[in-house]
This record gives structure tokens, sequence and C-alpha cells, in this order.
């Protein structure tokens, strides 16, 4: 009763979340219930069968599937583990000049403003072997034997994976450079100079002051980069359509949902993919949080 | 996920704190230096692509030593890319249906953001937890029952079908509540002494004072819609509504080998956004490096 007293009395506030709530639920909540529904069926005609875990299993022995998944995490792997350290080099040494900061800064920024389809029909080109960009300067440098690049599906240090991280990083430096500058300028400058009266040099300053106070950031930018490489798509859709032509090399996990979903038109296949994909970042998103922040909790508290 | 952590630049007191290391001129010399190669590497691409575009004879193959300027600059290309596929058309597509999410998504997010932050009601806690948990699901998830019902409402191959989905979102909410937790209680608590409603409040009171707040959320709504491939991609294959970033994607296919007419199509999607980017640059940076978003 007062329960319901209480409801009557705030009926205001309840308008007022009613639409938001309407629209999330119609458009957000109720599409992921759906996918895990739709990829426990199977469509035969008219009606929808329940069919169990078949996709998944159809799904576990399909090597192309599985060289999406090891794929999509090889590219990502390879993405974090350069443009971390290169941001984080670039960042510190931003942070030590004192003048024309801003400018660097919406430089480097650049490319994350504009669309990666727009970048990717650009880097096509700069990849081209006889006459891009890429080659040219490498050719004017004095290297003859210039590498194919995008036409290489081969696993080399200049092949088509390559040359996507080679993208990837050149598109995703300055957001992650600009993230780490933020964090950098919270760390006052009374420290580096009692640092400096104890006679550390500026590479100890930044080994013991710069860097600690950086952690909680790394590990942000790691967890979302993490997520967001695995969901990675215009770019390699654009350079190597749906199916990550040349020879598969650049078929990423969403990639080959879309393929799935709208080519050969399994909608049921291609959402036993999503949850497959959801269970993959839920993975790395638990793990992480077992590895790096519960520590932290337990170390602050 | 956010990190809603502001560099402390300033003290209470509003003198500014001194931030970074004390670098020798040496030092910082060399820092400046690498830094300037660095830009470089992200200016070349852009000027190439530039100087590609007003090259004619870059259609039938570039010279092998890479060219910074044509010999023959003219704006052939441009007429080509021009004839070739309605660009303006797709940008008007593009420009209505980010201007509509962003203003419906500053909306609800701000609406639902007060709710929460300003509300005492049963079922506060719970509801907020629903908004939350999908704000972790990335959209690869929910895409492709999404798409049919898209189809089943009939909003396939409509310009509708590019904005509903995106009106509301976890994100927003959180971000506008956060914001509106750090306004007293007092003010809001006046109006309504006052006789104003909720909704007035809402508008009257709460938006003026989260309007920094409210430009982040606009910032990283555009950048999210207008770069957007995959979702048009999916429901929206009418040539007419097409997206300026479908529109390259259809020159990335026809164009292929033509570099110049390539190079014009890019630019001209590339350039009216790199002007509006220089224009707003600081708000664009500084609501990315705070919220830790990039649309």
């Amino acid at each position: 009763m007062v329960l319901a007293q209480r409801i009557r009395r705030n009926w205001h506030w309840y308008a007022l979340i009613a639409a938001p709530l309407g629209l999330f639920l119609l458009f957000v909540a109720w599409p992921t219930i759906n996918a895990f529904r739709l990829s426990l069926y199977e469509r035969q005609g008219q009606e929808e069968v329940f069919v169990g875990l078949d996709h998944y299993v159809t799904l576990l022995n399909n090597q192309v599937f599985i060289d999406a998944v090891t794929n999509t995490v090889l590219l990502g792997v390879a993405f974090l583990a350069i443009v971390i350290p290169l941001a984080l080099v670039l960042a510190s040494l931003m942070n030590g000049i004192r003048h024309f900061s801003t400018p660097l800064k919406v430089i480097y920024f650049l490319p994350q403003i504009t669309s990666s389809v727009a970048i990717a029909l650009v880097f096509q080109h700069i990849f081209q072997p006889d006459w891009g960009l890429l080659n040219g300067i490498l050719h004017g440098v004095g290297i003859q034997d210039t590498p194919l690049w995008l036409a290489e599906p081969r696993m080399t240090l200049t092949g088509s994976r390559a040359a996507v991280t080679i993208l990837a990083v050149w598109m995703g430096l300055g957001y992650f450079l600009i993230i780490i500058l933020a964090g950098l300028q919270t760390v006052p400058r009374d420290l580096y100079d009692a640092a400096a009266v104890d006679g550390a040099s500026p590479t100890q300053a930044w080994r013991h002051i710069t860097l600690p106070g950086l952690r909680p950031i790394l590990i942000f930018l790691i967890m979302t980069g993490i997520i967001d490489a695995m969901a990675r798509f215009s770019d390699l859709w654009m350079l190597g359509g749906p199916n990550g032509t040349p020879a598969r090399s650049l078929q990423s996990l969403v990639g080959f949902m879309y393929r799935t979903a709208f080519e050969s038109n399994n909608i049921n296949l291609a959402s036993a993919v999503a949850v497959i994909f959801f269970m993959i970042v839920l993975l790395i998103t638990a793990v992480n949080y077992g590895l790096f922040l519960r520590r932290d909790h337990t170390t602050v508290a | 996920m956010t990190l809603l952590r502001r560099p402390a630049r300033w003290t209470r007191t509003g003198d500014p704190i001194e931030t970074g290391p004390r670098w020798s001129t040496r030092r910082q010399a060399s820092a400046y230096a690498i830094l300037i190669a660095g830009a470089m590497v992200f200016i070349v691409p852009f000027w190439w692509m530039f100087a590609t575009s007003l090259s004619r004879r870059a259609n039938s193959g570039l010279p092998r030593v890479p060219n910074f300027w044509p010999g023959d600059p003219s704006d052939f290309n441009y007429m080509v890319a021009s004839a070739n596929l309605p660009l303006f058309r797709f940008y008007f597509n593009s420009f209505v249906t980010v201007l509509a999410v962003t203003l419906g998504y500053l909306f609800f997010s701000s609406l639902a953001g007060y709710v929460f932050a300003k509300g005492r009601f049963p079922g506060r806690g719970l509801l907020f937890l629903v908004f939350l948990t999908t704000l972790f699901i990335p959209f690869p998830m929910q895409m492709i029952p999404l798409y049919l019902l898209m189809r089943d409402m009939g909003l396939n191959n409509t310009l509708a079908g590019l904005v509903v989905p995106f009106l509301v979102g976890g994100f927003g909410i959180f971000l506008m509540r956060q914001a509106m937790l750090s306004v007293p209680d007092d003010l809001v608590d006046a109006a309504r002494l006052d006789g104003a409603s909720e909704f007035r409040i809402y508008r009257a009171v709460m938006l003026p004072l989260v309007k920094p707040t409210l430009v982040t959320l606009a910032v990283i709504s555009i950048l999210w819609r207008w770069n957007d491939i995959l979702w048009p991609l999916l429901v929206n294959s009418d040539r007419n509504l097409y997206t300026v970033t479908q529109g390259l994607a259809l020159a990335g296919r026809t164009d292929g080998l033509r570099a110049g007419v390539a190079m014009a199509t890019a630019a001209m999607a590339i350039f009216p956004v790199v002007v509006a980017y220089i224009i707003f640059q600081r708000w664009i940076i500084r609501g990315i490096a705070t919220t830790g978003t990039r649309g």
C-alpha cells in the first residue's frame, strides 16, 4: 500500500523517464536479448525451429571462423603492442615542451576525426606496390626490392597484416596520445622539482614519477583498446572486402558476422557469431579486471 | 567506460598548477625534433592525397618517385568525382541523420540523467542499472537483431532507420547523470518551492549548468555517427540515401585504380570535416580527453 502510494506520488518522475526507457528497451535491450534467442533457432521456411547449440558446434568446426577470430586477436595484439609504447613516449615528450603542444596535438589527432573509410581509401593508394607513396619513399631512399604490402597475404613484416597494423597505429595514435597526455598533466611540477633536488635524472624521474601515475590510464586504454580491436571492421572491410582479401588475411570477426548474415543470409548462424563475440569481450574484460583492477582496489583500501 | 578525470591544472583558488618536468633547452630541442618529425608522418599522407587529387595524369599511373606537387594541376578529378557521385546528396543525408541523432541523444540523455541524478522514487536504482548493463556491450552484438527490427518496422532504406536506434544509450545517460549530480540540490529545491514543474527545472535550471558536458556528448555523438559505415551498410542500400562514408566505399570499389579521382573523392569527404575540426578542436580534444570515448 505504502509502495503504491509512493509510486503514485512520484508519477512525474516515471513520466519523464518513460520515453528514454521505451526507446532503450526497444532499440538496445531487446536486440541484445534477441541475439541470444536467434542463435538457438534455425529458420526453416516460414517457421523458426529450436536447434539448441547446433550453430555453435557448426562454428567451432568451421576453420574460416576460427581463423577470423585468431586474425582479429592477432591484429589487435600487434596494434596495442605498438601504439601504447609509442603514444607513451610521444606524450612524455609533449609533456616536456613548453610551446606549440596544441598545434602538435591537433595534427596527431587529425586521423581520429576523419572517417576510417576515407583514410582506408587514401591508404589503399599509399600502399599500392608500384606507385604508392610508401614504396615511392622507400624507393627514393634506395630500397630496390620494395614490398607488396596489401597484396601479400603471408604472415610477414611487410604483408597485408603489417600494412593494416601500420594503418591502425597511424589512425589510433592521436587518441592514445591525448588520453595519456591528460594523465601526465595531472602530475604537478613540484614532484619533478623535488626529484631534481634529490639528484634524479629526467629519465629516472620519468621512470619513478611519470610511469606509476599512469597505471590506471594504461589499464583503461588496454581494456577499451582490446574491445575496440575485437570490433574492428570498417578499414578492414574497405581494404579487403567482406572476405578479407587477399587470402582471408584481413578477415575480421565482425566482417565474418556481416558476411554470414547478409551474404550467406544466415541470420541465426550470424547471431551465434555475435554471442561468441560478446563472450570473448566479456572474458577479456573479466580477465583484465582480475589481473589489474582488483589489485588496485586492495592496494588503495 | 569513462575516465571522468579532468586534468588538475587549477587549484581551488584559481591559480594554475604548473605540470610537467622542467627540461633543459637541449632536451626540449630534441623533443621538438622528434615531435615535428612525427607530425610530418600525419601531414604527408593528407598532402599527398591533395597533390594527387589535382593531377589528371594520376589516373593513368603515378610516377615511381612520389610527387608532392603535380605538373598539371587542375580541378579535373573533382569534376569527374562530382559527376560520378552525388556527393552533395550524400552530405545532406549524413548531415540530417547526424543532426537528428545528436539532438535526440542530447535530449534523452540529459532528461534521463536528470531523473537519475535528482529524482527520488521507487525503482530508481533498478532502472539505472538496466541502462548501465548495456554500456559495455559493443554494437556488433546488437546489429543483426536490430536490422531485423528495422525491417519489421519498415524503416529499412529510410533516413529514420539511420537515426532511431541511436537516440538513447547508456553512456550518454551515465555521463549526464554524473554531471548533474554535482549541481547542488538547493538550486533544484529552490525552483521546486517556486512551483516549477520537474520538466521546467530540467530545462531552465539544469541544462544551462551542464552545457560543457552537453558539448562533450555532442562531439562524441557527431564523430561516432558521421564516421560510421557498418550500420548504414546494413540498413541502407538505396543510393539516394547513402551517407558520405557509403559514397566513399562506393568510390573505393569503382575508382580502384584511378588514383586522381579516388583522391579527389576522399579529399571532398575529408576537407569539410577538417575545417570543422580546426575551428572546434579545443572542444573536440577536451571532450575526448575527459571522457576517454571517441564515439
